[in-house]
């Protein structure tokens, strides 16, 4: 793409119109750039400054990133923003199984050691129970059909693109499990104490998913507190958040790298069955435990600020989630096509 | 020049949303030709008093070309022109009937009911 300085119009216009031009997507000014450039220069060269313009420029260059993105309708790069929809929705999936591991796990820990006194904390805990059931299951599935296209690519002696995808869900869950188990035992009130097996759910997995999620912390919030924490404990707070994003970018990077066919495309809408399935379990569990009054002699049940900021961060990544399916499928088809 | 713009395979004005408005003013401008970005802004200032502002100018026309109801033709510069496809002037001409039908039915009844200075 030239300049719009290069186009005849003063040098300081060029400048100012790719300076503007700089808000949309890459895909957009590979279309576009050239000619909206030389529309900017030559409106720049009537008019040197105008506020209005560049508040018009700027929000329709974020509807085009957005657009880009999936998230709304009409990407110039189809293929591209069917991509982008299906990044934006493994993320926003995972992100959501992460936050509800993160609130299921402290009921789980709870319940360990005792059963709620209100019987809105013991439906969440049901209901969220479903839900991790549903996000396993969601896992296994995609573990299984990562497998498959794995073997196949190697198989047909193409799998050199796979490589760092697969290198990066190897290492995260790696860390992820050498690490949560680690600390699952290392911590004490958690699944490492003799009296900790009064409920269904194993207090290894309790402990596990509370060890690896021990990151979405309100310490946070009180870095003085915060400090007061063993550096091996502080270090694995910095390394699973990091563990698990390697973790979601390479099955992300995976899957985008599938080819749909409508076989793929069946076994998604399969996985989106699932994912509402257990996110609809998980807001309702994770509803019910907020509305519920007290937290009764176990401090586990306590809705702290994290919680209630865990609630609001599900209902914005949902959304996300919602609008990026609104606006076409994962073939690259806009929706009603 | 005339063209014949045919009934089927039009598509409404009023799938493009947001950029309806400016849509439609930029098909009534290329109506009478192929133009690029800055000459339809220029024309629609002076036949609707309205300038689009750059952003919504090629918002619309990033869509219009989608709908498939104008086209970009080759240019010798940057300034990429457009111009009405079939399927753009079938749209327009059903807009603009549907608008006409709706101002004569509007000042009918102003005529009706109001004495206007």
């Amino acid at each position: 793409m030239t300049t719009a300085g290069r186009a005849g119009h003063q040098p300081v216009a060029g400048r100012r119109a790719d300076r503007l031009l700089r808000w949309y997507p890459r895909a957009w000014r590979t279309r576009y750039g050239d000619e909206f450039a030389e529309l900017l220069g030559a409106e720049i060269a009537e008019q040197p400054r105008s506020f209005r313009r560049g508040v018009n420029v700027a929000a329709s260059g974020v509807r085009s990133r957005l657009a880009q993105l999936g998230l709304t309708g009409h990407p110039v790069d189809q293929r591209a923003a069917a991509k982008a929809r299906l990044s934006i929705l493994i993320w926003c999936a995972a992100a959501c199984g992460v936050l509800g591991a993160a609130m299921w796990s402290q009921l789980a820990v709870g319940r360990q050691w005792a059963a709620p006194a209100h019987p809105g904390v013991g439906l969440a805990f049901e209901l969220m129970t479903g839900a991790m059931l549903a996000f396993a299951l969601l896992g296994a599935m995609l573990l299984a059909s990562a497998s498959r296209v794995v073997l196949g690519a190697v198989r047909r002696r193409r799998a050199s693109r796979l490589w760092l995808p697969v290198l990066l869900i190897v290492a995260g869950a790696t860390v992820i499990f050498i690490g949560g188990r680690h600390f699952a035992n290392a911590w004490p009130g958690t699944g490492g104490h003799l009296l900790a097996h009064q409920a269904l759910i194993p207090a290894w997995l309790a402990a596990f998913c509370w060890a690896s999620t021990m990151w979405i912390t309100s310490y946070l919030a009180h870095p003085a507190a915060l400090a007061a924490f063993p550096v091996g404990q502080l270090g694995w707070m910095a390394a699973c958040p990091a563990a698990i994003g390697a973790l979601i970018t390479g099955a992300a990077r995976l899957l985008r790298g599938v080819e749909r066919s409508p076989g793929t495309l069946r076994f998604e809408k399969w996985l989106a069955g699932i994912t509402a399935a257990g996110l609809l379990l998980l807001i309702g569990g994770a509803l019910s435990w907020l509305i519920s009054p007290g937290a009764g002699v176990m401090p586990a049940f306590h809705v702290g600020l994290i919680d209630k900021a865990a609630m609001l961060a599900l209902v914005l990544l949902i959304g996300a989630g919602w609008q990026a399916l609104r606006h076409g499928n994962l073939a690259g088809a806009p929706a009603g096509q | 020049m005339t063209k014949s713009a045919g009934a089927s395979g039009s598509e409404g004005l009023d799938t493009l949303g947001r950029s309806s408005g400016p849509a439609s003013l930029i098909l009534s401008s290329l109506a009478d030709g192929a133009k690029h970005g800055y000459a339809l802004t220029k024309d629609i200032e002076s036949f609707a008093g309205v300038r689009l502002a750059p952003g919504t100018l090629y918002e619309a026309l990033s869509r219009l070309e989608a709908h498939g109801l104008i086209e970009a033709l080759e240019s010798q510069d940057r300034r990429r022109p457009y111009q009405l496809t079939t399927a753009g002037a079938t749209a327009l001409s059903s807009y603009l009937q549907a608008q006409r039908q709706v101002a004569e039915v509007g000042l009918s009844r102003l005529a009706t009911s109001w004495v206007l200075t």
